[in-house]
């Protein structure tokens, strides 16, 4: 199965972002790392210049033992049929980024998520309130790993 | 005019377990919130706790009338880790199956749809013919609705002896049932009337904001995941991915009424082209490091499955991105300006399911 | 026999005869509860028709997992229905938790809320289980109801 459509793209998002680290997995599926002040940037270019037009997911990962939350973004082209993973690190203790809804509307419920299980602040964010929580929730962050499931 | 704010849910005859609060000047929706939350489970922090064979049956709960699809993208993001591909006759089966929990899922889709628009027969209509339905996957799995069917490598048991001919007997009924269905509600006036220009998303708007599924097929979007990213076997089967171009709520249930046809179709291309073989292969019992993206093609729209793998026989992280939870932030913008009597048609229309929503 | 016991035996026929739940659908056995409204296993030959109104019904079942912010509405409802009332808890996750036992929202059992009358076991029970739960609640009031 060739992947020139997929070698062509990660070329062309190398050679506008030097610092990314992009790496073709396999068909339909290229992997972006990149650090979280060019986050918009790199948002920016996928959508207007490259054609990825929807989100389709939003998840963090507690790294625990790097002290770390990587927050990663799927997004979708409809057009070239291809999947984006943009991927960012943010420490543990202070951890916020810049929020993308301005470039993808879609993104809304999903950063609203990941910040109520997490913990992790998306800054432009109209309204990070409770989702899926029960009211009254006292304020621990469920998907971290050093919160334990009761017995 | 005063604002008038009324809770429409969570016990209400026509809306499941969440909760719209809409601001009505009135008679017109100025506002919608959806209120969502209500069968939260927290099962992405359950599946860090159990291993890949035991996360099958809690994966399934969260999408339990379409529980094949379900647990299926599961399985493909560890079978992508582990680096093994399931044996022929058990991708033939997994299609199957996958598009049998289709046509159960838009049938029960349909009828609460057909009840919300005031047509109370077909409501029994449809519940009734989706029992023929059931009865086959139980005749493959021995379980109505959540089977704990495939398995890493493959499936759990093979057909049984009669299966084709009891699924082509119905398949046969239930086409003229479809052409019964058709000229007794898509071509009476009054439902017509009720749901033609109501709700309507435009293709772009419904893009931007992440509709998935019929929601988006809809508005004129040609995009399933089926035909996109072909997984298991459907890079061998004819089918066409069926689009409406109106965009409004009697467009987005007519693309579910012309999926079961299309599915019955693929059906019958996987019971002929069926080869003999093993149906799994042994999968080692620790994944070995990485991580996953899998994509399904549901009833509601796609399922998408991030799993990360740390060496051992559990996960370490469980995204699930659920098609309910993407169509149901698209309510606020289809409900604005609308009126009161039409928030049911159009909630129903996109065929929300509360479960996958909240996981 | 006593006009009391006479009167009595009536009252508790006709309450068993016409048992109207609540229409509230909070967990996953709801598409087998659907399933029971269809004309294959018909539900309503035992007098089970949806009461459309909450002050109006007198069975609430608890169908499936049932979640801290569910079940304040389920109290609520409860509170709300009229005397006589009773409960079925159906399927095990409103027994006691089932396959979502270690999580954090889920209440273990929904008699930690409301009193329970009939438990109907299964993950989600059949429909031909959920039928003998209700001749079950229908025994029950015949031999306990009203003396």
């Amino acid at each position: 199965m060739s992947l020139d459509l997929e070698n062509k793209l990660a070329e062309e998002i190398k050679s506008h972002f030097l610092e990314a680290e992009v790496k073709v997995q396999r068909k339909s599926r290229i992997t972006v790392f990149i650090g979280r002040e060019l986050m918009i940037e790199i948002a920016r270019y996928l959508n207007k210049k490259m054609g990825f037009d929807q989100v389709v997911s939003v998840s963090g990962v507690d790294k625990i033992k790097e002290n770390a939350f990587i927050i990663v973004y799927h997004i979708w082209s409809t057009s070239k049929k291809v999947l984006v993973t943009l991927k960012t690190q943010v420490p543990r203790d202070n951890p916020s980024l810049p929020s993308l809804i301005k470039i993808f509307e879609g993104v809304n419920w999903h950063e609203k998520e990941t910040h109520e299980m997490f913990g992790i602040k998306f800054e432009g964010h109209p309204d990070l309130g409770r989702l899926l929580l029960p009211e009254g929730w006292d304020g621990k962050f469920p998907l971290r790993k050093d919160f334990t499931l009761t017995q | 005019m005063a604002i008038l704010h009324v809770s429409f849910g969570p016990q209400h005859p026509g809306s499941g377990p969440m909760r719209l609060i809409l601001d009505l000047e009135g008679d017109i929706v100025v506002k919608a919130v959806p209120d969502i939350g209500y069968v939260h489970r927290n099962i992405e922090k359950l599946g860090e706790n159990r291993s890949h064979i035991q996360n099958v049956p809690v994966l399934e709960r969260i999408s339990n009338i379409d529980s094949f699809n379900a647990s299926l993208g599961y399985l493909m993001a560890i079978e992508e880790i582990m680096g093994i591909t399931p044996p022929p006759r058990a991708q033939f089966i997994r299609v199957i199956m996958s598009e049998l929990n289709r046509i159960m899922s838009h049938l029960y889709g349909l009828s609460i749809s057909f009840e919300t628009s005031g047509l109370l027969a077909p409501l029994y209509w449809g519940i009734a013919d989706r029992e023929l339905f059931l009865d086959l996957a139980e005749m493959v799995t021995g379980s109505r609705i959540t089977y704990t069917y495939a398995m890493p490598g493959g499936i759990r048991e093979d057909l049984p002896n009669g299966f084709k001919e009891q699924a082509i007997k119905t398949f046969n009924y239930f086409e003229k049932r479809l052409d019964e269905y058709y000229d007794m509600i898509f071509e009476n006036k009054l439902y017509q009337m009720r749901l033609k220009g109501v709700g309507v998303l435009k293709p772009d708007d419904a893009i931007k904001l992440g509709a998935t599924g019929p929601t988006l097929r809809g508005s004129g979007v040609k995009v399933d995941v089926r035909a996109d990213e072909p997984y298991a076997t459907y890079e061998q089967i004819d089918f066409k991915v069926i689009t409406e171009n109106a965009g409004d709520s009697f467009a987005r249930t007519l693309v579910r009424f012309n999926e079961i046809k299309e599915s019955m179709s693929i059906i019958r291309q996987s019971l002929d082209k069926l080869p003999e073989g093993p149906i799994r292969i042994k999968a080692p019992l620790r994944t070995p490091e990485g991580e996953a993206y899998a994509r399904v093609e549901s009833g509601r729209g796609e399922i998408g499955y991030y799993v990360i793998s740390d060496g051992t026989d559990k996960p370490y992280r469980v995204k699930i991105s659920a098609p309910s939870f993407r169509n149901i932030s698209v309510l606020p913008h289809m409900l604005k300006g609308a009126h009161m009597a039409d928030v049911p048609i159009i909630l129903f229309s996109t065929d929300p399911w509360p479960f996958d929503s909240d996981r | 026999m006593p006009v009391g016991k006479l009167v009595a035996k009536v009252v508790n026929w006709g309450r068993l005869s016409s048992l109207w739940p609540v229409m509230i659908f909070n967990g996953c056995c709801d598409p087998e509860y659907m399933s029971l409204l269809c004309p294959r296993y018909d539900v309503e030959r035992f007098g089970v028709v949806p009461s459309l109104s909450v002050r109006q019904a007198d069975l609430l079942i608890v169908l499936g997992v049932v979640t801290e912010k569910m079940g304040k509405r389920i109290k609520l409802i409860y509170d709300q229905m009229p005397e006589p009332k009773y409960v079925i808890a159906m399927g095990d996750c409103a027994i006691s938790g089932g396959v979502f036992w270690d999580s954090n929202t889920v209440v273990k059992g929904v008699d930690k809320i409301v009193p329970v009358d009939v438990y109907v076991a299964g993950c989600p029970p059949r429909p031909e289980a959920f039928i003998r739960g209700i001749r079950a609640l229908q025994d029950k009031i015949r031999k306990r109801g009203l003396k």
